[in-house]
């Protein structure tokens, strides 16, 4: 469903990712660890358009987008919930969720009707959402914020999503939260590449994983193969 | 009796205010979305007048005169983004400022060439024999100065609100990254923006016209004045530029009453002063006020 194919991207004169392969078949949970500063966000951001590549292919269900904008990268089925969440702070939750959708909603009139039933099924995935759902998003807490990118992101019905470290700043139970509601969105048959610090739970979900160290994809394989790898043991899961 | 004379210089005063406070929202509509603002906002107010003269001058009814200025408004905010505005933001410049005092120039130049230097008296059909509420004079006028003002105004706040296209304009105001990852494009939605900001501004001109007349130089006081209601109410309250707005209008009115009609400008330019020395950063940000 997405493929990338020796992508090299970075910023300004600096490279930062080198030659970088992955694929994310349809249906299957992929995890993309490493250390700080490995280029896992920057692999992401590459993907999604919002910083262009230097050179590779990036394939969205079979279609050519590494020279797209980011908007119309999204229109075509890729969401990206960003690092950090970047949930619009001054808008409403339920106006966040509404936003997520924009894609395939009308621009004015009735487009409350049309994600009515969508925006139930987020809220019933986060019901602490749907208590809040008229509260400014920027007054939630990091959980709520959290699940609030990850709502927004599933509104749009994407081919493909990128959750880039989920788990950034949250207290262990709210982690915790995060895995089962990633665990639960696998379970419906979501396609999703996941960046995650927390590389055990990351591999506990996924179906296959890539080790990325210095811009470099050095590892890959099925998470059972990675638990047996000494290189992944001792810089990671150790 | 004095304090009567008093309070009528107010609320004449204030109700021009509130012209300042449409052209000052217009800066707060393109700054919200893309950090930029139109410096040649005041010629594109006059422009718009003046092209809604040649309208009347042709025949035109005006409930068809207004939204015809309106359409040209928006069709010069559209141009100046796309002109001035667009090139310089993508590639992350500051080079819009120039370009857009640039145009203005050339706006200045273009009306001087097609509409002649002179002042202009601009009918309209709304009266301005005083009407009286408790004892203070109001011309329909200067009421339908403060009416249009606010129907614009909240009209354009509805549609922010009410409509999905109206909540993307607040995303990119908000975070333009992440909205573009919504499916947003953020050059339509500063488009979009640029469009709306001439709307404002033409109808600031035309509601003004049949109070100041109509030339090539209408507009450079006023613009001067919604720039400083613009930096003192900040550039991400609509509501403050109208609190501003009828402020600053109704402290012009008792200034040249008390001090002669000389120093009627003072008040905008003090107050300006005053707000960039309080806050040196400026609401335009640390960037860009450096280089104004
Ligand atoms: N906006 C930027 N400008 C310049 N360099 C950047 C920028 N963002 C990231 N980098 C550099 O690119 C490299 C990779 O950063 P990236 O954010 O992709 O790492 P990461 O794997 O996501 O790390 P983390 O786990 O800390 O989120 C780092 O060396 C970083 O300094
Ligand atoms: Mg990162």
């Amino acid at each position: 469903m997405l493929t990338v194919e020796n992508l090299h991207a970075g910023y300004g004169t600096s490279e930062v990712l080198v030659d970088i392969s992955l694929e994310v078949k349809a249906g299957s949970v992929v995890a993309l660890i490493g250390a700080n500063g490995a280029g896992k966000t920057t692999t992401m951001r590459a993907i999604s358009g919002m910083l262009k590549p230097n050179r590779g292919r990036v394939l969205l269900d079979g279609r050519l987008v590494q020279e797209f904008d980011a908007s119309r990268i999204a229109r075509l089925g890729l969401a990206h919930s960003p690092e950090g969440r970047k949930v619009f702070g001054p808008l409403s939750v339920e106006d966040n969720l509404l936003l997520g959708a924009y894609s395939r909603l009308p621009r004015f009139f009735g487009f409350r009707a049309r994600a009515a039933a969508d925006l139930e099924g987020v809220y019933a995935l986060f019901p602490r959402l749907k208590e809040r759902r008229l509260q400014a998003a920027g007054t939630l807490s990091g959980g709520e914020q959290q699940m609030l990118a990850i709502g927004r992101a599933l509104m749009s019905k994407p081919k493909v999503m990128l959750l880039d470290e989920p788990s950034m700043g949250l207290a262990p139970i709210i982690v915790q939260e995060v895995f089962s509601t990633i665990r639960r969105l696998k379970e419906t048959g979501i396609t999703l590449l996941l960046v995650e610090q927390f590389a055990k739970s990351a591999l506990e979900v996924a179906d296959y994983a890539y080790v990325m160290d210095r811009g470099r994809i050095v590892i890959e394989g099925t998470p059972a193969h990675l638990r047996e790898d000494e290189r992944v043991l001792a810089a990671y899961l150790g | 009796m004095y304090t009567l004379l008093i309070v009528q210089l107010a609320v004449s005063g204030a109700l021009m205010g509130m012209v300042y406070a449409l052209i000052a929202y217009g800066f707060q509509l393109t700054f919200a979305t893309s950090k930029s603002i139109n410096f040649g906002q005041g010629e594109l107010v006059m422009l718009s007048a003046l092209f809604s003269l040649t309208l009347i001058d042709s025949g035109l009814p005006y409930w068809l005169v207004v939204p015809g200025g309106m359409l040209f408004g928006v069709i010069l905010g559209l141009f100046v983004e796309r002109a001035a505005v667009r090139l310089s933001l993508e590639q992350k410049g500051e080079g819009w400022i120039l370009l857009t005092i640039i145009l203005g120039l050339l706006g200045f130049s273009a009306a001087e060439n097609i509409w002649g230097r002179d002042d202009r008296p601009f009918p309209t059909p709304i009266p301005s024999d005083p009407l009286h509420f408790f004892g203070i004079d109001v011309t329909p006028l200067e009421l339908s100065v403060a009416i249009g003002v606010l129907t614009v105004m909240g009209l354009v706040e509805l549609f922010k609100r009410k409509t999905l296209l109206g909540k993307a304009f607040e995303a990119v105001s908000a975070d333009r990254d992440a909205a573009q990852l919504m499916g947003i494009s953020a050059t339509r939605t500063i488009q979009l923006s640029y469009g709306l900001s001439g709307l404002v501004a033409a109808m600031a001109g035309i509601l003004v016209a049949p109070i100041t007349t109509v030339g090539p130089t209408m507009a450079s006081v006023l613009i001067l004045k919604a720039f400083s209601v613009a930096v003192v109410a900040g550039l991400d309250s609509g509501f403050g530029v109208v609190l501003i707005g009828l402020f600053l209008g109704a402290l012009e009115s008792l200034t040249s009453f008390y001090l002669g009609s000389g120093w009627r400008e003072a008040p905008g330019l003090v107050l300006l002063i005053l707000a960039l020395a309080v806050r040196p950063n400026g609401v335009f940000g640390k960037a860009s006020i450096r280089k104004v």
